[in-house]
C-alpha cells in the first residue's frame, strides 16, 4: 500500500486506527465462506477502523482520489466471500460504530449504527421487556450494517419476513463520500424511487451504511417450541405445506436431520434431545398466554401426526428453547471443517419437498451425502457440498450447478440469502437475465464512478 | 416385594436470568420473572426416572412452597414424575433451611417407605446447598452430595461420583440413602407434548401442617433457627477500563497494584 | 460459650488452607466475643497441630480415626459433633469447600441449630450478634444473617479472607481425643476409589486464562497454562485454535463454545470479536492483553495491556508468583 495513502489514513482516523501488521489484522481477512470455495485473500492490505460518517467519508474521498479499492467490513460472518480483499485495497471496519443510539417504544423503532452486533441489539430491545426484534440470521455476531446489505433471512422470518422487511430508515456514506439520509420512522414512504432498498442487499457495492432505523415488534407474551421427529426427510417436508395451508403461522418452521443435529450439538456440549426420528422440524410458537400455545401447538400437532409425525416433543423453559435454537444455529460451524460449499437455494414453499427429493436423487447420482438444514416453511435450504479427503470434490462445480438448476426449475432462486458476493458471480447468467445484468451495472456506475467501492463483487 | 419408591426435591425458583434487581431500593423482584423448577432439580428427577426405568417403581415429586409450585409439580409430572405433593401453607412461609429440610423430612415420612432421595446440589435463589444433607441427617440416613455421576443403580445400593476433596471419589452408598446432584449427571430430557398436556390436568396433593404431623412451632420465620436481617443489592460493576501501554514491567506492576490479584481469588 | 472454632479440614496429607483463612477471621471474632480461638483437628492419620497454633489457634482439639481418612460426611459429623459438645464454641467456621457444605448440614440438623452457607463477610456487631453475609440469588445479592441459636455454624468461601500469618514459637494446647466412631450405621458409604482430572468443566472455573490467535505454536500454550495454574484456573481458547487441533472443543468459549462467567477472564491474543464475546463478556473481571491498541477486545476489559503476550504473560506470571 502507498505511504501516502497510509500516512493519509492515519491523519483521518488516528495511529492506533490504522493496522498493517499481518499478526494483527489476520482476522480481517478472510470471512465464514467454506475455505474450498473461498477466493483467497491478497494479503497487501490496510484496516481501518474509523469511529463515525465523517471519517468513512474522508476515506471514500481519499480512495476516490488516489483509485484505491475499500471494502466495508462488518463482522466477516458473510458467506460467499463478499468481504474478501481479491487485490490491494483499504479494509474498513464499522467495528466501531457500535452505539445503539434510540429505542423508541412509542414509535416501535431502534436505531443504531451499523457495527452493532445481532446479539447486542437483541440484548438492548431484550431489556425493554416487552419488544422484539424477530429475525434471527443463524450468527448473532453478525452487523446490523452486514445484515441489512445483505438482506439477511434466517430462522424466525416466516411470521414476520427477512431484513428488509425491518429497514425503515438508513444513513449511508456514498461511495464518491456524501452521506445521505434515507427513510426515517415512517411505516409508508412514496417519494420517488426507493433507494433504500436498492442498498439492502446491494453486499457493499453502493454505499456504506453508517446508521439503520428497524422496525420493531411487540413481544409475544409466551413461547414455546415444539420439536417434531420425523422418520425421514420426505415425511418431514411433505408435512410443512399441509400445516401452513391449515393458517397456521409459526414464528419459525426450521429443518434439521440427525446426525448434523447431533455433531452440533457436542460441538456445544449439549446433546440433542429427541431420541427417535431421523429428521426434525423445529417450531416456535408465539402466544399471549400458556392457554393459546397449548391451543396452537394442539392443533399443529394434530396435522403432523396425520402427516406421519412420531411423538413431538415439547419445550417451554426458555433455557430449553435457547438450547435448541442454539445448537440449530451452529450446526454450519459444525460441518463448516468438512464443507467445500454452503448453498441457500429458495423455492416457492410448496415445492420444497420436491426441491429435497430432487437433491435426493443428485446426491445418489454423484455418490455422495448433501447433508440438508434450513427454513422449510420459506422454501430455503442449506445443502451441503462435502469435501472428499479433506478437498473439494473434482464434481464441485457441476453438481453445485445442478443443484441451482434444480431450485431453478422449481421457480426458484440459487440465492435466498447469502446473496451473490464473489463466488457466485460466475453463477449469475444463469439466474439473471441479460437485461436485469445490464441495468445493474449501470446503477452500480451511477452510485460508483470510479468502481472504488467492493468492486468485483455482487453485480 | 413392594415396588421401590423415587422421591425427588424440587424446589420452584425464578428463572435467574429475568429477575430484576432493584440496588436502590434493596431489593429483588421476583415478579418480573417466570418461574420454573430449579434447574439443579430437573437433573434430580432425571436421575430417578433413570432409576425407574431400570428398576421399576414410582417416582415421588415432593416442594414446598405458595400454590404456584403446582405448575413446577405438573411439569415434573410431565418429565416422568409419577405423582406430585406439594407442602403448603402459611405456616411454611419463611423457613429457613433447618425448618424446610423438617418440613420435607416429615413430609417423607407421612409419604410412607422410601429407597432413595433425590436433591439439587443447590438452589439458584436461596443458594445454601443445605437442604439435602439436614434431610438425609434428620432421616438419619447416609447421603453423598455433589453427584456428578450414577454409575451403577441397584436395590440395596447405589454407585456415583462425587466431586470433594479436590478430587472425584468412587463411592458407594447403601440404600435408603440420599444424593445431591450435580448438573454434570445428566441431561434432563425434553418432555413430549403429549405428557405436557396430560400433566397438565394430573392432580396436585396439597398437604398441610396436620397432614405431616409437624409442629408449627418449628416452621416459618419463628421457627428457623437462622433469619435474613437485611439484604443488599450491590450495583452491577462498570467495568474500569484501564488501558495500559508501558513496557511490560511497568504495565504488570501497576495492573497487580490495582488488583491485590493474589488475594482477591 | 464466647470461643470461635475453626475446622481444620484436610484429607490426611494436607490442611486445606481455607483453614488458615478461617483462622484469621475467626482470631478476630474471637477477640470481638472476648473468647478464645479453638481448632478441630479430625483427621485419617495423625497431622501435626503447630501450624493451626502458629497461625492462631489457642487449642487444638485433634483426633484421629481410621475412617476419617476418607471423605464420608456421617463420620465426620459422628467426631465432630463429639468434639462440638466438648470444647463448647459458640462459632464454628468450616470451609465452604464441597466436602465442608455437605459436612456442616448435616453437623447443623445434629444439633438442630442455625447454619450460614458461603460466607463472604463475618462479623460481630455492637450486641455481639454474629453477622454473617453471604451472596444468594446467584450472586447478585448480600444477604446479612442472624441466628437465634446455639452453637451458629457458617461456612466460609475459600480465598476471601487472607491466611492468619505465622507467629512461629507461639504456644497453645493441643488436646488429644479420644474418638468414638462406633457403629455400623456410620459404614453406610463406601469410598470405592479416587478419580482424579476427569473433565475440563470451564463454566465452572473461577478464574479462565484464554489464548487466542496471538499465540504462534501449539507448544506456547505453557506459557497460558503457567499463568492458569497460579490462579488454580483453567485454560480457554479462541475458536481459530480449537480449529487447528491446538486444544480440544471443551476450552473454546464463546458463542459456538462454551460460555464462563468466571471471576476473572484473561484474554491473550484475542481480538475480541463478537462470538468470543458471546462466551465471556459477563465474566466478573476482565484483563485483556494484545500488541493492537485498537482490539476491540479492549472495550470489554477492566485492564488492558497493550503489549506482546510473549512477554506480558510470563511477566505476568512472574510478578504474580512473587519473583
Ligand atoms: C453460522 C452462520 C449462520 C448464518 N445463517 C444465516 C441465515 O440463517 N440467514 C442469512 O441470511 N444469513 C446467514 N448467515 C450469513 C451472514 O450472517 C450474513 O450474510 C450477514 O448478513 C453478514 O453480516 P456481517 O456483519 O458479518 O457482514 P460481512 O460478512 O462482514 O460483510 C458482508 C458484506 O456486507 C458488506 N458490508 C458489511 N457491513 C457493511 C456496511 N455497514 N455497509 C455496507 N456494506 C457492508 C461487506 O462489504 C460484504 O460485502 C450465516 C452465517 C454464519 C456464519
Ligand atoms: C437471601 C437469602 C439467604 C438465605 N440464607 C440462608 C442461610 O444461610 N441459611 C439458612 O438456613 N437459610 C437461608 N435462607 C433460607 C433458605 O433459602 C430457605 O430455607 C429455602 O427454602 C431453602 O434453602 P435453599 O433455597 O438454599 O435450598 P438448597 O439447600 O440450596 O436446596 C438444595 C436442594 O434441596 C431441595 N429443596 C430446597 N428447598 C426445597 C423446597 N422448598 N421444596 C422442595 N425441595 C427443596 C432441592 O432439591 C434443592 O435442589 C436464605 C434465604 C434467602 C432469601
Ligand atoms: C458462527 C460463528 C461462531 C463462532 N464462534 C466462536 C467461538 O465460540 N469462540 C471464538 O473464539 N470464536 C468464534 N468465532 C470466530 C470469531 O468470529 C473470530 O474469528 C475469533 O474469535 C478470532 O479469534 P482470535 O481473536 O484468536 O483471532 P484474531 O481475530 O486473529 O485475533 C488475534 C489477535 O491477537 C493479537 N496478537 C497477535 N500477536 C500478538 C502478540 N504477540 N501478543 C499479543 N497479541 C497479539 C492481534 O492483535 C489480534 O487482535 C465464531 C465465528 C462464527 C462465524
Amino acid at each position: 500500500m502507498k505511504d501516502k495513502v497510509i500516512d493519509k489514513l492515519v491523519s483521518i482516523a488516528g495511529e492506533d486506527w490504522v493496522i498493517q501488521d499481518l499478526d494483527k489484522i489476520e482476522g480481517y481477512l478472510y470471512d465464514e465462506t467454506p475455505e474450498p470455495a473461498s477466493p483467497k485473500a491478497v494479503e497487501e492490505v490496510v484496516v481501518v477502523k474509523p469511529k463515525d460518517s465523517e471519517e468513512i467519508s474522508a476515506v471514500m474521498e481519499l480512495a476516490n482520489e488516489q483509485g484505491v479499492p475499500v471494502i466495508p467490513r462488518g463482522a466477516g460472518t458473510g458467506l460467499c466471500g463478499a468481504a474478501i480483499p481479491t487485490e490491494p485495497a483499504i479494509i474498513l471496519s464499522l467495528e466501531r460504530l457500535n452505539d445503539i443510539k434510540d429505542l423508541d417504544e412509542d414509535n416501535l423503532m431502534v436505531t443504531c449504527e451499523a457495527g452493532v452486533p445481532l446479539e447486542s441489539l437483541f440484548e438492548a430491545v431484550d431489556e425493554t421487556d416487552h419488544l422484539f426484534f424477530p429475525p434471527h440470521p443463524g450468527d448473532e455476531g453478525a452487523q446490523v450494517g452486514g445484515l441489512v446489505v445483505e438482506n439477511a433471512g434466517g430462522a424466525r422470518a416466516v411470521k414476520y419476513g427477512v431484513m428488509r422487511n425491518y429497514v425503515k430508515g438508513m444513513e449511508v456514506v456514498l461511495p464518491t463520500g456524501e452521506e445521505v439520509q434515507l427513510g426515517g420512522k415512517v411505516l409508508k414512504n412514496n417519494t420517488g424511487y426507493d433507494l433504500m432498498h436498492l442498498l439492502m442487499g446491494s453486499e457493499g457495492t453502493l454505499g456504506i451504511i453508517t446508521e439503520v432505523t428497524l422496525r420493531l415488534y411487540p413481544e409475544a407474551k409466551e413461547t414455546a417450541t415444539l420439536l417434531v421427529p420425523f422418520e425421514n426427510r420426505h415425511d418431514a417436508m411433505s408435512a410443512v405445506p399441509e400445516v401452513l395451508k391449515e393458517g397456521h403461522v409459526p414464528l419459525a418452521l426450521e429443518y434439521v436431520e440427525r446426525k448434523l443435529i447431533e455433531e452440533s450439538a457436542e460441538h456445544l456440549g449439549k446433546s440433542w434431545p429427541a431420541e427417535e426420528g431421523e429428521a426434525f422440524l423445529i417450531l416456535i410458537i408465539t402466544g399471549k398466554n400458556e392457554e393459546e400455545i397449548f391451543d396452537k401447538s394442539e392443533t399443529i400437532v394434530e396435522v403432523f401426526t396425520e402427516n406421519g409425525a412420531l411423538e413431538p416433543l415439547f419445550a417451554q423453559r426458555r433455557k430449553e428453547q435457547e438450547s435448541i435454537l442454539d445448537i440449530r444455529s451452529n450446526i454450519y460451524t459444525a460441518l463448516e471443517e468438512e464443507t467445500t460449499d454452503i448453498l441457500d437455494v429458495t423455492v416457492p414453499p410448496a415445492e420444497v419437498g420436491n426441491l429435497m427429493d430432487e437433491i435426493e436423487d443428485l446426491a445418489e447420482e454423484y455418490n455422495t451425502n448433501i447433508p440438508v438444514y434450513g427454513h422449510a416453511a420459506d422454501g430455503n435450504v442449506h445443502p451441503h457440498i462435502m469435501n472428499v479427503n479433506g478437498e473439494a470434490p473434482e464434481y464441485f462445480e457441476d453438481l453445485k450447478d445442478e443443484i441451482y438448476e434444480t431450485a431453478l426449475d422449481l421457480g426458484g432462486v440459487i440465492t435466498g440469502e447469502h446473496g451473490i458476493g464473489e463466488t457466485r458471480i460466475k453463477n449469475l447468467p444463469m439466474a439473471l437475465s441479460e437485461e436485469e445484468r445490464v441495468l445493474m451495472g449501470k446503477i452500480k456506475e451511477v452510485f460508483d464512478p470510479n468502481g472504488v467501492l467492493n468492486p468485483g463483487k455482487a453485480v | 416385594m413392594p415396588e421401590p419408591t423415587y422421591i425427588v426435591l424440587i424446589k420452584q425458583v425464578p428463572d435467574m436470568d429475568e429477575v430484576e434487581f432493584d440496588y436502590e431500593e434493596g431489593r429483588v423482584d421476583r415478579s418480573s420473572a417466570p418461574l420454573e423448577p430449579n434447574p439443579f432439580d430437573l437433573n434430580a428427577l432425571e436421575e430417578a426416572v433413570k432409576y425407574k426405568e431400570e428398576l421399576g417403581g414410582e417416582v415421588l415429586a415432593i416442594s414446598m412452597g405458595p400454590k404456584q409450585a403446582e405448575s413446577t409439580l405438573k411439569d415434573a409430572i410431565a418429565r416422568g414424575a409419577d405423582e406430585g405433593i406439594l407442602l403448603h401453607g402459611r405456616e411454611f412461609a419463611g423457613s429457613d433451611t433447618w425448618a424446610t429440610s423438617l418440613a420435607l423430612a416429615h413430609a417423607i415420612e407421612t409419604a410412607g417407605s422410601c429407597d432413595i432421595i433425590f436433591a439439587g446440589e443447590k438452589t439458584v435463589d436461596g443458594d445454601t446447598g443445605q437442604v439435602g444433607p439436614e434431610v438425609a441427617e434428620y432421616l438419619d440416613i447416609p447421603h453423598v452430595a455433589f453427584v456428578s455421576d450414577v454409575t451403577k443403580r441397584g436395590e440395596k445400593e447405589i454407585q456415583v461420583e462425587s466431586e470433594t476433596w479436590g478430587a472425584t471419589y468412587l463411592k458407594s452408598m447403601n440404600l435408603p440413602g440420599l444424593i445431591t446432584v450435580t448438573k454434570d449427571v445428566n441431561e434432563p430430557r425434553l418432555p413430549s407434548f403429549k405428557d405436557k398436556q396430560r400433566a397438565r390436568k394430573a392432580e396436585i396433593t396439597t398437604w398441610g401442617i396436620d397432614d405431616i404431623s409437624i409442629d408449627p412451632d418449628n416452621l416459618g420465620v419463628t421457627g428457623s433457627p437462622t433469619r435474613v436481617a437485611n439484604m443488599e443489592v450491590p450495583p452491577p460493576e462498570e467495568r474500569e477500563s484501564l488501558i495500559l501501554r508501558e513496557d511490560p514491567g511497568n504495565s504488570v506492576n501497576q495492573l497487580l497494584e490495582k488488583l491485590d490479584l493474589g488475594r482477591e481469588n | 460459650m464466647s470461643d470461635v472454632m475453626v475446622f481444620a479440614e484436610n484429607n490426611g496429607n494436607k490442611i486445606h488452607p481455607v483453614s488458615y483463612e478461617l483462622l484469621g477471621k475467626g482470631k478476630e471474632l474471637a477477640d470481638k466475643l472476648g473468647g478464645e480461638l479453638t481448632a478441630a483437628l479430625l483427621s485419617g492419620t495423625s497431622l501435626p497441630a503447630g501450624e493451626l497454633i502458629e497461625r492462631g489457634a489457642d487449642r487444638v482439639y485433634r483426633g484421629t480415626a481410621e475412617r476419617l481418612a476418607e471423605p464420608i460426611e456421617s463420620s465426620y459429623r459422628e467426631v465432630l459433633v463429639q468434639v462440638i459438645e466438648e470444647a463448647n464454641p459458640e462459632v464454628i467456621l468450616i470451609g465452604a469447600t464441597n466436602f465442608g457444605r455437605s459436612l456442616a448440614p448435616r453437623v447443623a440438623m445434629a444439633l438442630d441449630t442455625s447454619l450460614t452457607a458461603d460466607c463472604t463477610g463475618l462479623d460481630i456487631d455492637e450486641e455481639k450478634n454474629f453477622v454473617q453475609i453471604r451472596p444468594a440469588f446467584s450472586g447478585n445479592i448480600l444477604a446479612h444473617i442472624k441466628s437465634r441459636t446455639s452453637p451458629q455454624l457458617a461456612t466460609v468461601r475459600y480465598r476471601v479472607f487472607p491466611e492468619a500469618g505465622i507467629e512461629e514459637g507461639k504456644e497453645g494446647e493441643v488436646i488429644d481425643v479420644e474418638l468414638s466412631l462406633g457403629g455400623e450405621d456410620t459404614k453406610q458409604v463406601e469410598v470405592l476409589e479416587e478419580r482424579r482430572g476427569k473433565k475440563v468443566n470451564l463454566e465452572d472455573a473461577e478464574v479462565v486464562v484464554a489464548a487466542g490467535r496471538g499465540l504462534k505454536k501449539e507448544e506456547d500454550f505453557e506459557l497460558i497454562e503457567d499463568l492458569a495454574s497460579f490462579f488454580d484456573g483453567k485454560v480457554g481458547a479462541s475458536r481459530p485454535l480449537v480449529d487447528d487441533g491446538w486444544i480440544g472443543r471443551a476450552h473454546q468459549v464463546g458463542y459456538s463454545g462454551r460460555r464462563v462467567k468466571p471471576r476473572i477472564y484473561i484474554a491473550c491474543g484475542i481480538s475480541g470479536q463478537s462470538q468470543h464475546l458471546a462466551g465471556m463478556k459477563d465474566s466478573d473481571m476482565i484483563i485483556a492483553i494484545n500488541s493492537d491498541p485498537s482490539a476491540p477486545i479492549f472495550d470489554y476489559a477492566d485492564y488492558g495491556l497493550v503489549g506482546d503476550l510473549y512477554e506480558v504473560v510470563p511477566e505476568l506470571t512472574r510478578q504474580l508468583k512473587g519473583e
